[in-house]
């Protein structure tokens, strides 16, 4: 039982990128463990290597070194076919850089995920993603033609169609105005409430707090790690801005 | 499944829409190949059925004893080179003919030479084709005469000067009058105008009516001033056994010509199988080489595609990237470019196949009508079958190098060229 909630683990994580000679260290023996339903927020300053982390988790790049445990198994011995299954159907990724196919209509980037999927998601989870991030009047709309809040998202629509166990939500509120920035932290707590594992980098201390725990990482290491004993914000409170 | 391949011909589609004169270049080149492959097919068909034409107006119910040079072998360089370069074999005469006559299986023959000279009538000049033939040509070659009769054995013998005028020599020397009666001269000699043959039209590049025929003894002894003659045309009663028959005969020459070494051979039998067998080859060589040029273009339409391909994976490298960090496995993008390739290909051969066909009509409609030629307007649904597979294969072919480059993309590597 107790295994199985754990979800995460990394040992000694360490990742450097060497390109024509020039080798970057970018981080430093990471330890870290996420279980299954945790509301994760990582923060740290531009630079410091939380990106590089996120896709490590979100099986997108390999570690140089260190060990990652999946659901207790090593993430190393899994073949390239198998990582694609995971990303497609265990994962939903929220790119810093939105990552939209352009002049494609809103629909079809949300769909994307579902061409490579076996499960039984159809035309009508499309829409009911497209509309929990308020896009629904612009489902026709090519992607080059939305404003940068509007692509924001799009992102996070199509990696909540599959329905994926875990979220990883590179700095997802970026940019957003405060109003928007906070319906997407409260999508995100809703699906949190509902079961789903949420890993999200932010800079914002404000969406910061929607986290039960807080990850602080500079220059690659791992500074602070800690649980928030109750959310700052109280769940009746969103009720009163709206 | 079947939601699968319809997600990959849509992605397939897309992008090909995206680049239209891109796509419609490349489509170009696989058509204008599968095009080539259909016309080549239709004409090595149009060119056998006309050669096999040609022979079978003979029909197959003949052996021809031609001179040879010996130890060369009958279609070889060296006897064709033997006898252009003025090598002279003379020792084929008309009584080697009377005694193959004699086999059983021999119904008759005419034999005799060929040789061109000027023939003229009052102001009227023309080089012509003289076959000095013996009486029997009339009754075994098919052509019939429109007027007047042609020369009888005791004329030939007598070493009478008649001639027989073709239906062009006629035309070209007399147009409308009555040539019969009429005195033309051959080699500063008066030769009676006996009769005249009916049209027959050309073969191929040579026309069958611009001949004048004289008896076979008169060509020899008033033209030519020889004793030997070059063929002996032999009609048999049973084809079935044509090729013993020519054994036989070549058994006779030789004991006739005091042959004891077949590689002396001063001559060589031929049966109407036999010629048929080797027309044969010849067609299958030129529909072989025919294909292989068919095939070269259809290798540089895919040579084509497979850049266009290239160029279109490294374009798209993010679109790829996306895809895989969105699950899409090795095998997906593999079959996403495959699909592409192939489509291209296919619509290429389609249109290929249509332009094929109607070239291939216009080809057999102009060499029918203006040049004379009966070439016949062929066609299958193998050809279509074979064009429509040679271009999927083309796809596939070409396709793979490029399709399998971007399925081998890393997800994060792709992601960042944007
Ligand atoms: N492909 C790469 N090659 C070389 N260096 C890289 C590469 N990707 C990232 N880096 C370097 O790694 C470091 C960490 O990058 P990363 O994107 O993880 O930072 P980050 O914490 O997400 O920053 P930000 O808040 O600005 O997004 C940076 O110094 C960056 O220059
Ligand atoms: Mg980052």
């Amino acid at each position: 039982m107790a295994k199985e909630k754990k979800l995460i683990k990394l040992i000694d994580i360490c990742k450097q990128y060497e390109n024509e000679e020039v080798v970057t260290k970018v981080l430093y023996d990471i330890n870290l463990e996420v279980n299954k339903g945790e509301f994760v927020a990582i923060m740290g300053p531009s630079g410091s290597g939380k990106s590089t982390l996120m896709h490590i988790m979100g099986f997108l790049d390999k570690p140089t070194s260190g060990t990652y445990y999946y659901k207790g198994k090593k993430v190393s011995d899994f073949d390239e076919d198998k990582l694609a299954d995971i990303r497609n159907e265990e994962v939903g990724f929220v790119f810093q850089t939105f990552n939209l196919l352009q002049r494609t209509s809103v629909y079809d980037n949300v769909n994307l995920p579902l061409t490579y999927s076996d499960k039984k998601i159809g035309d009508q989870d499309v829409i009911q993603a497209i509309k929990s991030v308020g896009l629904y009047h612009r489902k026709d709309n090519l992607s080059n033609q939305l404003s940068g809040g509007e692509k924001q998202r799009v992102a996070i629509a199509r990696a909540l169609v599959n329905r994926p166990e875990i979220i990883f939500a590179d700095e997802p509120t970026g940019n957003l105005d405060s109003q928007s920035g906070k319906q997407i932290m409260e999508i995100l707590q809703d699906l949190n409430e509902k079961g789903n594992t949420i890993i999200l980098v932010t800079h914002e201390k404000y969406t910061a707090e929607h986290a039960r725990r807080i990850v602080s990482i500079i220059d690659g290491k791992i500074v602070d790690d800690y649980q928030v004993k109750k959310r700052l914000i109280a769940k009746d409170e969103k009720y009163l801005t709206k | 499944m079947i939601k699968k391949l319809k997600n990959l011909c849509k992605i397939a589609c897309g992008s090909l829409l995206r680049h239209k004169l891109r796509s419609v270049l490349t489509i170009l080149g696989i058509t204008v190949g599968i095009t080539v492959v259909i016309v080549v097919l239709s004409a090595g068909q149009a060119i056998e059925d006309f050669i096999t034409g040609q022979v079978n107006q003979f029909g197959t119910d003949w052996i021809q004893v031609e001179v040879k040079v010996p130890s060369a072998g009958k279609t070889s360089l060296e006897n064709v080179g033997g006898l252009a370069q003025g090598v002279t074999i003379t020792t084929l005469k008309l009584s080697d003919a009377e005694e193959i006559k004699e086999h059983p299986n021999v119904r008759d023959y005419y034999a005799g030479n060929v040789s061109q000279e000027i023939i003229s009538y009052e102001a009227q000049n023309k080089l012509t084709m003289i076959f000095g033939v013996t009486a029997g040509f009339i009754d075994i070659d098919p052509s019939e005469l429109i007027q007047g009769r042609f020369y009888t054995e005791a004329e030939d013998k007598g070493l009478d000067k008649v001639a027989v005028l073709g239906f062009g020599i006629k035309d070209v020397l007399f147009g409308q009058r009555d040539a019969i009666g009429e005195n033309v001269k051959i080699n500063k000699q008066n030769y009676e105008v006996i009769g005249v043959m009916e049209e027959k039209g050309s073969a191929g590049m040579f026309s069958m009516d611009d001949v004048v025929y004289i008896p076979a003894r008169t060509m020899q002894k008033r033209i030519l001033g020889i004793d030997y003659i070059t063929f002996i045309f032999n009609r048999i009663y049973d084809t079935s056994i044509a090729r013993q028959t020519a054994d036989d005969i070549t058994l006779i020459m030789r004991d006739l010509h005091n042959i004891t070494d077949p590689n002396r051979d001063d001559f060589h039998a031929t049966s109407a199988q036999e010629a048929l067998e080797m027309l044969d080859t010849v067609t299958g060589s030129i529909q072989i080489l025919l294909l292989a040029i068919a095939l070269i273009s259809l290798v540089v339409g895919g040579v084509g595609i497979m850049n266009v391909m290239y160029v279109s994976v490294a374009e798209r490298t993010f679109e790829i990237g996306l895809r895989k960090a969105l699950g899409a496995k090795y095998n997906n993008i593999l079959n996403q470019f495959l699909t592409e390739a192939v489509i291209i290909t296919f619509i290429g051969g389609i249109v290929g196949i249509i332009l094929g066909i109607i070239l291939t009509w216009l080809i057999s409609f102009v060499a029918t009508n203006y040049l004379g030629f009966d070439w016949q307007f062929y066609f299958s649904i193998q050809y279509i079958l074979l064009a429509a597979g040679m271009s999927v294969l083309v796809g596939l072919v070409s396709g793979l190098y490029p399709a399998r480059q971007a399925a081998s993309l890393d997800p994060m590597v792709a992601l960042r060229k944007e």
